[in-house]
């Protein structure tokens, strides 16, 4: 639009990003109006078109704040039908979503109601790859803002993103709308938007669809959590901030040595996670190679007996038996990407070992897992796989020659090996980004739970999400779309070993104090004088001194209610899985499972549990445990 | 900058640092192992707060800290036994450490101890520097203290020149790409580096570590750099010979 420069109104001033302006839209309710407008956005949308859930079929809007403009959302209508709608209604602006025309909006634009009233036109173009921004330029002095929709089947709200860099070539001043299937998720890829240039002339934000119960309800508690995000007030924000810290806890407290490494994957893990060629990658090898989606099954049986409705996510049956394939299909990718040709890990029960020596093989790299003396002897089937599968296994003979030196020894192979090798950390833990990276890959897990519960139980949130807790990668997935829909109660259940107070135990948010391992300020299980202890679990998944960050904070804020599970209590859950679904989960999941012998829930709640791993890794520890 | 350990920069001589694990072989070695490396003619010591895992650090560091904590060492333990040094030492003393025994102790409690101790410095590996320079730097400073920093071959210049400037006293320079105690004689490759660094002219001096275990290795290491550090070799050294033939090994180094 080089040439239009005289055609152009005058340029408005750049948009202060930090005050983004909010638009709700699709309100159909009038007792939600009215919650919804306490929150004070700066527009409220009322969709006129017969053809949509969300058509506005009341005669009046409820009494709104009046800092709110009401606006009138049209698709080919007749002018005379806006005309008398705006008027009806008492619209401050209209929204026009279908093939108006310049002209047409020339039209609106000079009549008596419009120029007396100041009402503002907003005309929506709908973006994809193809689209090409001379479009928009006759629309330059016929209307107010813009506003850019993903491009779908429908007219409007498709509920999908549309790739916001194209507006990288944005060649106008006018001050647009962002719009098209954002949710709460979204904020920090709003918040990296806001700082990028794209978004220099972004005006408001418009959401929709991704913060309803149903089409025209609106979800009042995550509309106000979204807008505190977006306006910073995060009292409570439990995702990573730009620093890498959740809340007080994460961070990257690391050897100079590894700097250069971790700093590399700090600058480029958002940019390459959201180049449309990864993702198409990653989703395709989840599909086809994990199996995925996992299915959310309905457990029955196990429902009846603890009388509530008891959800399972079925982690335990991709491909190599756990979530952990998840991640390490993400990190082999991201390896890639960056140009590494030599892959470490660290693996306690060799399930990360497992899987990172199977996407190794699967796309032909050089994989060394190190893995405790003592694990290596306890886990021999998981070390017979990872050599089967190509990998080198060094045994970790320092200290307690567990699943924590492991890890020390993977770091210092990375120091030594600086350049040309990926460290894929196999927990939601260690150093910024790689807590934030792990819980990205994981949170494929609750996207999938949101659609599958909407089609068995025609919602999208559960009233409790569960998961175990180690480092804590199935749990941050599990939790990670739901973490700011304060109605979804989350609970985290740490393994209790022979008790939290026996000295054999790995609960460590009851045992662990602010502290330092691994590359991370997090809840640590230590000695009064800052020396890392080793905890104690049945379940060699989840004997980790620590916590993830991201679990730290939620322990901290009171986001999540912890729970302590014993050895015993998690081998019974388990055979009683067993026995009712015919299902035999790993320890690590059987400790999420032991939770309905100690928490009543109600016959009305959803409760939808991660069934992290499968059991045939656990069979010697069943078969001991229960003399079978 | 620390007093002492700015009088030592300015001595015209290369320097030798040795490092110890403090509590090694014996919890109670500390103090006479000091004393004997000042008398032997070593210019500056690092004493090694032990820690359970010390990942920067290779197995020699990394057994002697376990077998320090297994002796009892604690933090508490190691300011008691160095509460008199300054009576018989007088080289700069410096407690080198990891960052979580520190923020277990409180920053600022540790810090005033070492100032009342004597300590002159500190070098937490895994306290990165924006972190110390948007924390704690004041607190360091009040007390007197020089927080001393690593950089790598794969530090960048621009990220050398920030260290050297939050930096008041001299520069770890690690030689090589890796932890302590894995390098046998230094190559082309850490010769060229220890120039690149020379010519960056920093305001700190810097003082290499990492992979340096006899007079060869001592010599190259101080062609460009102030002096140099000896740790794993140190450890060795007192694990096969004990606490009785100090003035042996520094001898051997320096001759």
């Amino acid at each position: 639009m080089k040439d239009t420069s005289n055609t152009m109104q005058q340029a408005p001033e750049t948009i202060d990003s930090s005050s983004i302006k909010l638009k709700i839209c699709g309100m159909k309710h009038q007792e939600n109006i009215e919650q919804v407008a306490a929150l004070q956005p700066d527009y409220l949308g009322f969709i006129f078109y017969d053809k949509t859930p969300r058509n506005y079929e009341a005669k009046s809007i409820p009494n709104i704040p009046e800092g709110i403009k009401k606006t009138g959302v049209f698709v080919n209508a007749e002018i005379s039908t806006i005309i008398k709608t705006v008027t009806d209604y008492n619209l401050q602006a209209v929204q026009l979503h279908g093939h108006e025309s310049p002209y047409y909006c020339s039209i609106l634009k000079s009549t008596k109601l419009f120029t007396t009233n100041n009402v503002e036109i907003i005309k929506v173009f709908s973006v994809n790859d193809t689209f090409n921004f001379n479009e928009i330029e006759p629309y330059e002095v016929v209307c107010n803002y813009f506003l850019f929709d993903t491009k779908g089947k429908l007219p409007g709200g498709n509920g999908y993103k549309f790739d916001w860099s194209l507006l990288n070539a944005y060649p106008s001043t006018k001050p647009f709308f962002l719009s098209g299937g954002i949710g709460l998720s979204d904020v920090d890829a709003i918040k990296t938007f806001k700082a990028s240039e794209a978004s220099k002339y972004c005006y408001a934000i418009d959401i929709n669809s991704k913060f309803e119960v149903e089409p025209g309800l609106k979800k009042v508690s995550a509309l106000k959590a979204f807008k505190n995000h977006l306006n910073n007030k995060n009292m409570n924000f439990y995702n990573v901030d730009e620093k890498g810290y959740y809340g007080e806890f994460g961070g990257a407290y690391i050897p100079e040595m590894l700097y250069p490494n971790v700093e590399e994957l700090r600058q480029k893990y958002l940019e390459v996670m959201n180049e449309p060629s990864f993702k198409e990658e990653f989703n395709q090898l989840l599909k086809d190679y994990v199996g995925r989606p996992s299915p959310l099954y309905f457990a029955k049986r196990l429902s009846e007996k603890y009388n509530t409705k008891i959800y399972l996510k079925r982690e335990d049956l991709n491909h190599t038996g756990a979530h952990k394939i998840n991640n390490t299909i993400g990190q082999i990718l991201m390896a890639k990407r960056l140009g590494k040709h030599r892959i470490i890990a660290e693996t306690g029960a060799g399930q990360h070992g497992v899987a990172t020596a199977t996407v190794c093989a699967l796309m032909g790299l050089e994989c060394i897992v190190y893995m405790g003396e003592i694990d290596i002897a306890r886990q021999a089937p998981n070390v017979a796989r990872m050599k089967m599968l190509g990998a080198t296994v060094v045994p970790a003979k320092s200290g307690s020659r567990t699943l924590k030196d492991a890890t020390n020894e993977a770091i210092r192979d990375w120091i030594n090996n600086p350049v040309d090798t990926h460290y894929i950390i196999g927990s939601a833990i260690g150093p910024h980004p790689y807590p934030d990276m792990v819980t990205r890959f994981q949170a494929v897990i609750s996207e999938e739970i949101k659609w599958q519960l909407q089609e068995h139980e025609g919602r999208e949130n559960p009233d409790y999400v569960v998961a175990c807790i180690g480092g804590g990668s199935n749990a941050a997935g599990t939790y990670y779309h739901y973490l700011h829909d304060e109605d979804v109660n989350i609970i985290a259940v740490e393994a209790a070993g022979l008790g939290v107070d026996s000295g054999e135990s790995a609960a460590t948010s009851v045992l662990g104090k602010e502290g330092i391992i691994h590359g991370c300020k997090t809840l640590l299980m230590q000695t009064n004088d800052g020396q890392i202890t080793e905890p104690y679990s049945i379940s060699a998944g989840l004997d980790y001194p620590g916590v993830g960050p991201m679990h730290a904070h939620l322990a901290k804020t009171g986001r999540a209610e912890f729970m302590s599970i014993t050895d015993d209590e998690a081998m019974n859950a388990g055979l009683e899985l067993c026995k009712l679904e015919g299902i035999i989960p790993a320890i690590e999941s059987s400790h999420a499972l032991a939770i309905f012998e100690q928490k009543t829930f109600k016959p009305t709640d959803v409760v939808v549990v991660s069934l992290s791993g499968r059991g045939d890794k656990d069979l010697n520890n069943y078969i001991e445990y229960f003399k079978i | 900058m620390n007093r002492r350990i700015n009088q030592k920069l300015q001595e015209n001589k290369k320097l030798l640092s040795i490092y110890f694990t403090a509590g090694y072989p014996n919890l109670n070695d500390t103090v006479s192992i000091i004393q004997d490396l000042e008398t032997s003619g070593v210019d500056m010591i690092e004493i090694g707060l032990p820690f359970s895992d010390p990942l920067a650090d290779g197995p020699t560091i990394q057994d002697s800290s376990t077998k320090a904590l297994k002796n009892g060492m604690t933090t508490e333990t190691l300011f008691n036994q160095l509460k008199d040094i300054r009576k018989t030492v007088n080289i700069p003393l410096i407690i080198m450490g990891y960052f979580n025994p520190m923020f277990q102790y409180g920053v600022e409690a540790f810090c005033k101890k070492c100032q009342e101790i004597g300590i002159d410095g500190l070098i937490i590996p895994d306290l990165p520097v924006d972190v110390y320079h948007e924390k704690y730097q004041a607190t360091f400073e009040k007390y007197g203290l020089s927080n001393i920093f690593l950089i790598t071959p794969q530090t960048s210049d621009e990220r050398i020149r920030y260290i050297d400037s939050v930096s008041n006293g001299f520069i770890y320079m690690v030689s090589s790409a890796s932890v302590t105690g894995s390098q046998s004689g230094f190559g082309d490759t850490q010769k060229a580096y220890f120039e690149r660094i020379a010519n960056l002219n920093l305001k700190n001096p810097q003082i290499v570590g990492f992979g340096i275990n006899n007079n060869e290795t001592f010599t190259q290491a101080t062609n460009h750099a102030k002096g140099a550090i000896i740790g794993s070799a140190f450890i060795k050294h007192l694990t096969a010979k004990g606490t009785k033939s100090i003035k042996d090994f520094v001898n051997f180094v320096l001759n």
